[in-house]
Parts: structure tokens; sequence; C-alpha cells
């Protein structure tokens, strides 16, 4: 059983940490929640949706379709989020922190009424990638999927730590991670960075909204929501604003629900309430989240 | 507009104006209006409560709703196990206060973003808690209280009956609120709110007055949902979902933090938008609601990105 | 100026939206969540009562025009409130289905009583909602009525055939924590234990939840050996057990019972093949089975072609007929006769017989076991 569930919870997690590296990305840049970001989500998976009915005609089924398919959503899902912060956070930059966050939730509540009115009031069915088989490992059940859900998880957050460690664009947004006006002293064009910073959080969004949707089967105009909210205090659990942290959070949160359903009497309607308690004390006992550098005494 | 609002006579010319609304509306055959004002009031309410915290100390709070649900749920109980409704409503605030108090002691070491996600997750705690312990709170099915018909002799209506309440509720919280802001404790919380390490300096015990607006606020969330059960005869845990919390927030944001008649704009902007869609929508348009509230959000937000009227001790700091 | 700007902006969006030109017609309200969480089910519900009414007008039964007006409650118990005085406040609208929620059924229900103006609901199962109308505090004359049953009737329907039809002695429960899939467990708790089975676990999830495998995994591995799931719910996480099950490997004999409000299509959309073999309970008789239910999937299908039903879109278009034949007998559209009329109602429509007892509720005690076909995207009645 323990198997079983570490492997559920390995799943669960990986698309938590896709998702709370987007807003952990932006916050590290900009310092503001990008709420907008579980709207992302949900159109990356809408994306996929729509391009798994196109998509076979150009490139067959199976795993070449599946990575067309992938690809383009992130791409998709990306420009979305550059849109978004060109057109609803760029011109309340500097003007107080507090106005993007509900400029977002306007931008949020556009985008799920939007979907919700233009394209289906109901659950769609989201069509298997590739025939899902199912292996039997220590006892426990390990499908296809899971298998292809981590390996595309792993592997996005792999090409992200390259991207952002080892390449210059990485270095410039890593510098105005650490001060943004420093760094558009230093010749980094700011306006760019954020964009391309945007653009990397929606794509690891659609990520996880293609992976979401591959997991469940269904999708629906308001399945951004809960793992939105879940994967941001994910976020906030290792520490916002860094990478390995955004990680971290998601793996940890994932466990933490799926031992709380599966090992506590009970316990499936108290999980979020163990998680959120598991969140305030370890924010009591390390104020900047688990991997947070401390904060500075003047934001 | 500015001019407007400076004047002496403002405050009791829109006074004067909300308590004749609902004999104004008795007369323009738009009675349902006095329902949506009397919500609008509530969420003023709740504003003016956050607005302590959020406003004046600029602690960032996610999960406010928490304390109006607290509110609803003793004044329910409370009246449920025989208390009189005015005793019942000052149990709320007193219940209210306690349990803001003891998570204040808690968590407000917490920073920022920090502060947030941990309030927003004690909103969840304390909706699921109430959700689950059916023994308490009858769990999803809810509780009934028996009416209370506060001025019957003056109105048999209930919806006016409320609506002069919660107006008299907001006067008050209106008149507290701004005796608070000009004290001495009120320009303490503005220090910290600009310049936390300044005010230390400063001699200003930081952490006592955030504490204190902290706490405070609850005391209008509280009283706030002991009407709310009070009028509706029914609580429920799906009133008091995370989505109230982020319009109790967008209230006080896009309304001016720290902006007494701004947070009162807010919620008639945020609380009175959806009714009046409802009431003005044709039937092809009726889905599309809070899809118009949405861009009412944003573009509100991109052309007064102060708030719509932002203190004018705010507004001078930033244009100097 | 930008106040300006911003004021004109939502003034052309008002203008835009609203006012239509006058109408005299009679309006019967669909009081559902048309947006937010909920506004998949509540937009079925209101596609059912607009064919109800639709049908009506094309028959000439009536010597005017009768609309259904959409009113949207986002299954927020305040906005329902809300809308319930909007609607008592338009003095065409004659009578209420709705609301989708029981919470915002029992507060929106006391508004109503006061105007008085029937209220019909086709969704909310909490005994609350018609039970509150023998309180003294009643505010008005007895006019709310609900054309779906109270838990009680299904979950000990749905128990007595677990224990009795399928033999299971050792079931684990399930619900989502909402006044309906609670209300289903508990009963089928009830009668299960009564009969002499065991209910092994009880688990509420959340509506909304998509993960349920480390719950599954428990249930699978817990030495007790459940030997199925009753779920008390809706079709989104029921599909979602049912797949989730399946990838687990709780497959046939483990059995998974629910509950109407996971009888629809869309819990193929959700579950896919896993589908195949699940018990769900209906009131009344299934529609191929009946003549009446069987020309409303046919109307509904044809009218809406690319929308699917939802659980609760037959009770909807029930109440909007039950609520027209009360029209009829009254004679005109007189909310007070025909509150009176709703009372006297013994009516044939896609439910069987309804007939309402002396609180508001059907006395339709049929329930009909079904079992999932997932290739013909069917439920066939189990004998």
């Amino acid at each position: 059983m323990l198997v079983q569930q570490l492997v559920n919870g390995l799943t669960l997690g990986a698309i938590y940490s896709l998702i709370a590296l987007g807003y952990t990305l932006v916050y590290g840049i900009l310092t503001m929640i990008n709420f907008a970001h579980s709207e992302v989500l949900m159109l990356g998976a809408f994306m996929a949706l729509g391009l798994a009915a196109l998509l076979p005609a150009v490139f067959g089924t199976g795993l070449v379709g599946l990575a067309g398919m992938f690809v383009l959503s992130m791409a998709g899902a990306g420009l979305i989020n550059v849109i978004i912060e060109r057109f609803a956070y760029r011109p309340l930059r500097h003007v107080s922190r507090l106005a993007p966050l509900i400029s977002a939730i306007g931008v949020s509540i556009i985008l799920q009424n939007g979907v919700f009115i233009w394209v289906s009031t109901q659950s769609l069915p989201f069509p298997e990638p590739v025939a899902i088989g199912q292996v039997q490992v220590f006892g426990a059940t390990i499908s296809s999927l899971q298998v292809i859900i981590l390996a595309s998880a792993l592997l996005l957050m792999g090409l992200l730590h390259f991207f952002v460690e080892y390449t210059t664009i990485g270095k410039a947004m890593r510098a105005c991670s650490d001060d943004i006006q420093t760094a558009g002293l230093m010749g980094i064009n700011p306006n760019y960075i954020i964009a391309l910073t945007f653009f990397v959080g929606g794509a690891l969004g659609g990520a996880a909204g293609v992976l979401y949707g591959m997991n469940y089967g269904s999708i629906k105009y308001n399945l951004g929501f809960l793992p939105g909210a879940k994967a941001f205090t994910a976020a906030v659990l290792g520490g916002i604003g860094n990478i390995r942290g955004a990680v971290l959070g998601g793996f940890i949160l994932g466990f933490l629900e799926v031992l709380a359903s599966g090992y506590i009497p009970n316990g499936a309607q108290w999980r979020d309430v163990i998680a959120f308690t598991v969140l305030i004390v370890v924010l009591l006992v390390r104020p900047s989240g688990l991997l947070g550098e401390k904060l500075a005494e003047k934001v | 507009m500015k001019k407007i609002l400076n004047r002496r006579w403002t405050p009791w010319v829109a006074l004067a104006l909300a308590a004749a609304f609902p004999f104004l509306a008795a007369t323009l055959d738009a009675q349902y209006l006095v329902r949506v004002g009397g919500v609008i009031g509530l969420f003023m309410l709740l504003g003016l409560g956050l607005n302590f915290t959020l406003g004046y100390a600029g602690l960032f709070d996610l999960g406010f709703i928490a304390f109006y649900a607290i509110g609803a749920y003793t004044t329910a109980i409370a009246m449920r196990a025989g208390v009189p409704a005015p005793a019942a409503l000052v149990l709320a605030v007193l219940m209210s206060l306690a349990i803001r108090a003891l998570l204040g002691l808690t968590i407000l070491r917490l920073r920022g973003d920090y502060l947030a996600v941990v309030t927003m997750g004690f909103g969840e705690i304390a909706r699921l808690t109430i959700n689950n312990l059916d023994g308490l709170t009858n769990g999803p099915k809810g509780l009934q209280v028996a009416p209370w018909r506060p001025l019957a002799f003056f109105s048999a209506d209930p919806n006016i009956q409320y609506y002069l309440l919660i107006l008299l509720a907001v006067v008050g919280g209106v008149m507290a609120s701004s005796r608070i802001e000009d004290s001495r404790v009120g320009r303490a919380w503005i220090a910290i709110r600009e310049d936390e390490i300044a005010a230390r300096l400063s001699g200003i015990p930081v952490r006592h007055y955030k504490l204190l607006a902290f706490t405070i606020s609850a005391a209008f969330a509280g009283l706030a949902g002991g009407l709310f059960a009070q009028w509706e005869q029914f609580v429920t845990p799906e009133s008091f979902v995370f989505w109230e919390s982020i319009l109790v927030v967008s209230i006080v944001v896009l309304g001016g933090m720290g902006s007494i008649p701004g947070v009162l704009v807010g919620a008639l902007v945020l609380v009175g938008f959806p009714p009046v869609m409802q009431w003005k929508l044709s039937a092809d348009w009726i889905n599309y609601r809070y899809l118009f509230f949405g861009l009412i959000l944003v573009l509100v937000t991109l052309f007064r990105p102060q708030g719509i009227l932002p203190s004018s001790r705010r507004e001078a700091e930033l244009t100097s | 100026m930008t106040v300006r700007k911003a004021l004109a902006v939502a003034a052309v969006i008002c203008v835009a939206a609203a006012c239509g030109p006058k109408d005299t017609s009679v309006k019967i309200a669909v009081a559902v969540p048309l947006t937010g969480d909920m506004g998949t089910e509540g937009q079925g519900l209101r596609r059912a009562v607009e064919l109800a009414v639709e049908e009506a007008n094309a028959s000439g039964r009536f010597p005017y025009k009768l609309v259904a007006a959409p009113y949207d409650d986002r299954a927020d118990p305040k906005e329902a409130v809300n809308v319930a005085n909007l609607i008592i406040s338009d003095p065409r609208v004659v009578a209420v289905v709705g609301h989708y929620n029981s919470g915002c059924a029992i507060s929106a229900a006391k508004v109503y009583a006061r105007a008085p103006v029937a209220m019909v609901s086709p969704a909310a199962t909490n005994p609350e909602v018609t039970a509150q109308q023998n309180s003294p505090d009643w505010a008005g004359p007895r006019m709310v009525f609900r054309v779906v049953p109270t838990d009680d009737v299904q979950g000990s329907y749905a128990a007595t055939f677990a224990g009795g039809k399928l033999g299971r002695k050792r079931m684990a429960l399930l619900h989502d924590k909402t006044a309906y899939g609670q209300g289903l467990a508990e009963q089928f708790k009830k009668t299960f234990v009564a009969q002499g089975g065991r209910i092994v676990s009880e688990d509420g999830v959340s509506v909304g939840d998509k993960d349920f495998k480390a719950l599954l995994t428990k249930i699978k591995n817990d030495p007790s050996k459940a030997e199925g799931i009753y779920f008390g719910g809706l079709y989104t996480e029921a599909g979602l057990l049912l797949k989730q099950m399946r990838e687990l490997g709780l497959k046939d004999p483990f059995a998974f019972i629910s509950g109407d409000g996971s009888m629809t299509f869309g819990l193929f959309d959700v579950a896919g093949d896993a589908a195949d073999g699940g018990y769900l309970s209906i009131v009344g008789v299934p529609a191929d089975e009946l003549p009446s239910a069987k020309k409303f999937v046919d109307d509904y299908k044809a009218r809406f072609p690319d929308d699917e039903r939802k659980p609760f879109d037959h009770f909807g278009y029930e109440a909007a007929n039950i609520i027209m034949a009360a029209m009829e007998r009254a004679g005109g559209p007189d909310r007070v006769k025909v509150i009176q009329e709703l009372r006297k109602t013994k009516h044939e429509g896609v439910l069987g017989t309804t007939v309402f007892d002396d609180k508001g509720d059907t006395t339709s005690k049929i329930v009909t076991m079904t079992r999932a076909v997932a290739k013909k995207r069917a439920f066939d009645s189990v004998r």
C-alpha cells in the first residue's frame, strides 16, 4: 500500500510542482501573485483538446503527436500569459503592489467566464494520448500515464533548471529577480525579461494543464482554480520566488494530501485542513518557506 | 468630483439619501434594490473591517470571510440556544474578536504574501471545519435561525428593517473608523505601513499596533455575519467560500486602501453591479454577468490604480 | 476624466446588453446557478424548462405567451435571496422552478413565502426545504413543492439493492460533503446496517476534488475488505472515482453504486470506458420504459443537439409542466390560485405520477436501479 500511495503522491506532486513554478517565476521577478495563472493552466488544457482533434492528421497518433500537442499548447499558454502581462499588469507595474492583483482577479474571471460562454458549459472528455497499459511494481499498480506525467514533468523541470542556470537569458532572468533596477542599468531590458518570464511560466502552466487533462480524463471551464490555489500554497511552502522551493513544495503538498486521505481515518474531508495547518506551522518555523531566502526588512 | 467630495455636507447628504432610499424605491417600484442595498451594506461593513488590516496596517489578508462565517454561525448557534437576538450579535462580535486575536498572536510575525497565503489557509480551514463539524453546525445542511424582526413598528417588510439596521451599523462603523483613523493609533498604523523600521525606531510598538489593527477588523466582520444570519434566517457553509474573501479585498483595493469613502464606494460598485445586471440584462445576456464583472474589475483598476477614491493622505504621499 | 471614461465604458456595456422591448408575456422563473462552479447543472435545468415552455406555447394551451425567465443564483445563498426578491417584485412571474442547491432553496423559499409565489424545486433534496413550512415561523402559506424525492427513498433503495440483489456484506461509504451527497450516504448507511450489512469506512470528499487515488488505495488495501463503494454525490466526482477505481484494479465484482446525481451522460465523458458496470439509481422509471419520458429524451436531443442532458433536467422539465398544468386549472396566471392548484396536483409525466403530500414532497417512491454500459452510452435497468 505504501508504494502505491507514494506513486499516487508523486503524480499529484509533479502536477502541483509544474503549476507552482509558474507562480514562483513571476513572483521572483515582480513580487506579484499572478492570480490568472490558474486560468492559463485551464486554457492550456483546452488548447490541447482542440489540438488533439486537429493534430493526428499532421503528426499522426502516438508519441510524436503527443509531443506536438504538448509543445504547441505550451507555446499557446505562454503567449496568453505574455498578453495578459502586457495589457493587464504592465500599466500597473509601478503604481501599487495590490492593483495588479485586482487586475489579475478580473482577468481570471473574464477568462473563466469566456470559456464557459464561448467554449463549453460542461465537462469535455479529454482523449487518452496513448494506449494505457499497467504494470505491477511491488504490489502497486502503475499506469503508463503516470509514467508519462512524471517523466514529462521532470523533463520540463530539468530544462527549466538548465535554462535558468546555464544560458545567458537565464542569467538575465536571475539578475532581474535579484534586483530589477540594477539589472536594467547593466543593459538588460527588463520588459523583455519580464515578458519572457511570463512566457516560460505560462508554458509550464500550459504543460501542467495538458497533464492534468490526461490524468483525469476530462476538462471543464473551472478546472484551474483548485489546483491553482493549491500550487500557489505549495510555492509559498517551498519559499516563493525560489525555483527549487516550488518543486519541493509541490511534491510535499502532493504527499501530504495522499497521506491525509490514505492513512488518517476520515482524513479525506479533513485533508485540506491538514495541508493548510502544516503550511502554517512550517511558515511559523521558517517564515520564508522551506528554501526561501530571508526577506530583506524593507521590500 | 473632488470638490463635491470634500464639502462638509457631502456625508450628510449621502446619509440622508441612503436613509430615504427604501421609501424612494417603493415609489419607483424597485423594492428589489432595498435588498441589494442591504447586502451592499453588509459588504461595506466587511470592507470597513478589512480596511483596518489591509488599508491602515498594510497586512494582506485573503481569508477575511472566515470571520464573517464565525459571526454568522455564532449568532445562529446562540439564538438556537435561546440567547436573545441582540445579545447574540454581541456574542458574534466577541467570538470573532477572540479568534482573530488568537490567530493574530500566532501568525502576525509573517510578512507580506506569506501572511496572505496563511490567512487564505485559515479561511479554508474555517469553512471546512464548519462543513465537517456536523454535531455543532449541522454540516452542509445548514442551520435555521428563528426570525428576529427589529424595527417591526416601523415597517413590516424585513428587507426594509434590515436595510435600516445595517445602515445604522455602517454609520457606526464609519464613525468608529474615522475616529480611530485620526487618533494616535491611526497615525501609528500609517507609519508602520509606510516604513516599518522607521516606525519602530520612532518608538512605535509595532507588533502591538499590528495586532490591534488585525483584531479590530474582526468586530466588523462578526457584526456583519450576525446580521446576515438573522436576516436570512439560515446559515450554510456555501456562503463563506474563498471567492467572498477575494471580493472583500477587491472592495478595499478598488475603492482606495485606507480611505473610508473609498471602501464604501468600492462595496457599492462591486457588490451592486452583479444584482443590477441581473435586473437589467435580458435573458440572452444573463450568462455574461460575471464576464462583465471581470471587465469592470480590470478597467477600473487600469483607469484608477490608486482606487476609485484614494485616501487624501496616501494620494498626497504618492504625488509628492 | 478617467472616471468619466470608465463610466462611459460601463454605460456602453449596460446599454448594449440591456433593454429589449417591453413584453407582456407571462413568466415562469428558472432560478438556478447559470454561472460559477454549478453553472453546468443550472444551464441544463434552464434548457429543460425552456423546452417545456416552448412545447406549451406550441400546443396553444394558453391564451397568452409563456416565457421561461432565467435567474442566476450562482449557487450562492445570498444571491439566491437577491434573485428571489427580484422575482417577487415582477408581477408577471407566476411561479418559480428552482433552486438547485438546498442552501439556496431554503433561504429563497422564505422570500417566496412572503409574496406568495409557488416554488417547485427540481433538485434540492435537503428535507428542510419543505419541512420548514411547518415551522411556526413560516411567513406565508404552504407554497414549496419538490418533484425530486428526498434522500431517504433513494438511499434506502440502493442499500436494499446492495445487500439483497448484489449480496454485499461490507460496503465503503463516500460522499461529497454536500447536503445532497451526505444525505444520500447517511440514508444508505442506516438501511444497510439495519439489514445486517457493515459499513467498513466512511469518508467525505470535496466537490471539485480530482484525485481520489489515495482514498481508493486505502479502501482497496483495508483489511476489512470492502466489497463495493456507495457514493453520494454528482457525476463529475463519481466519474473520476470510477476511472481511478479501475486504474487501481478495483474491478468487477467490486461494486460502485451511486444515485441520480451521477446518472447522466456526463458520467461517460468523465469516466470513459471505466463507467462500465457502475450501478446508478434513478427516481421513477427509466426513460426507455415510459413513453412520456422517451418523448422528453427525444425532444431534448432534437432541440439541443449540442448539449447533453444533465442529471436533474427531467425534474426541471416536470416541475415546469406541473406548474403549467396548475396554471391551466387555475384558469389564469394568478399566483395564489396556482399555489392552491399545485397542492391538488396529480400529474402524469416523465416521472410517472406525481402527487404532493401535505409537506409538498412528491409521494412517488419508485426507484429503479440501472447499470452503465459505456459502449452504447446508456443505462440499462437492472431487474
